[in-house]
């Protein structure tokens, strides 16, 4: 996932977060079903509408916090937080994916920096936010490192992605480094 | 500093009879400071846990030193797109220190569940950054340390900072 490195590609775009719903269906099945977008996720690309749909229902709209990034109103793509229990609460893992089409705008990074200045105030117990990518996946780790975290480590063999274990970099903003200035 | 042989070091299932010892274990305040279990109010509380933790747990091991329990070795599994991978963590009482008795322990074991557990391609460990004893296990048993992530977990309510190790099933230490 390329980064626009001039800054002068920062159009008035409006940029949102939202609540998923059924209706997002169409939307969804762009991204959903693309497999340049699936490639370092760790679900497969999708194949129909009833198994779209079942996510949607099923996974998305119960998640503790998912959101859909819309760009001027149409959903192109989601972002994620999945928190912990017990003496891992303290941490949250987040994820995102984003339709190819909006891909080396900035989109990515602005909504990652929408959802670590809002993050930590939702969440008072939260003091790490966490990122796994793929070590093939140079698009996503500028992303974050734009964000403002930090590349911890390399983990070796971590996730399986597509039938194969890969090697993913562990990235964290804690609610003590991260800046309001987004 | 005794070293003892390291075929006076072994590890075997745990039995039932162990409960005895492993209250024991936990209750020495050393081997807890670094432990996610917290003391037990009551000896029926820590039997109850071990008979419903222990015991049942995927791959649990005792250590022994000349046949008597001393610690004990454990490897979680994850699930899903993370079941390459699984947690090692283990406990040595506090006068078994320093006697090379984790360090044989681990390795012992890290072979085992390479072998029991095909799928599995590395095994982890999360070491706490105020822990070097385990740290050292860690790099003496042929332990990658990949780095350090910062406030990661809670121990005994408070965030911390902790150095993670790996082993894959493909490293020099298991071939």
């Amino acid at each position: 996932m390329a980064e626009n490195t001039t800054e002068n590609h920062k159009r008035s775009s409006k940029i949102s977060l939202r609540p998923i719903q059924l209706s997002h269906i169409d939307d969804f099945m762009v991204w959903a079903t693309d497999d340049r977008v699936s490639q370092y996720c760790i679900w497969d690309t999708y194949t129909s509408k009833v198994q779209a749909l079942d996510f949607i229902k099923n996974n998305a709209m119960p998640h503790p916090w998912f959101r859909v990034i819309c760009v001027e109103n149409r959903a192109v793509g989601s972002i994620s937080v999945s928190p912990n229990s017990g003496n891992d609460s303290c941490r949250g893992e987040l994820g995102y994916v984003l339709a190819y089409e909006h891909w080396g705008k900035g989109v990515a990074t602005k909504v990652v920096k929408m959802v670590v200045s809002s993050i930590f105030r939702e969440w008072p117990h939260l003091e790490r936010l966490e990122a796994y990518v793929d070590a093939n996946n140079k698009g996503s780790q500028r992303v974050l490192e734009k964000a403002g975290f930090i590349r911890e480590a390399v983990l070796r063999k971590h996730r399986i992605i597509k039938g194969i274990s890969r090697d993913m970099v562990v990235f964290s903003i804690l609610s003590s480094d991260q800046h309001l200035d987004s | 500093m005794e070293r003892h042989s390291d075929s006076d070091i072994t590890i075997r299932p745990l039995d039932i009879s162990d409960s005895e010892d492993f209250i024991n274990l936990y209750a020495d305040e050393k081997v807890r400071k670094f432990s996610s279990r917290d003391a037990f109010t009551s000896k029926e509380a820590a039997i109850e846990y071990f008979m419903s933790t222990d015991i049942p747990h995927p791959w649990i091991r005792a250590i022994c030193l000349s046949g008597r329990p001393v610690g004990s070795i454990s490897v979680s599994p994850f699930y899903g797109t993370e079941k390459c991978r699984a947690e090692l963590g283990y406990v040595v009482a506090s006068d078994c220190w320093g006697r090379g008795i984790a360090t044989a322990a681990v390795k012992m074991a890290a072979k085992a569940v390479f072998v029991d557990w095909g799928h599995l391609e590395r095994l982890e460990a999360v070491v706490d950054v105020e822990n070097p004893g385990s740290q050292r296990v860690m790099e003496k048993v042929g332990f990658k340390r990949e780095g350090v992530l910062r406030k990661y977990y809670l121990l005994k309510g408070r965030p911390r900072d902790a150095v993670i190790f790996s082993l894959l099933s493909t490293d020099d230490p298991l071939s």
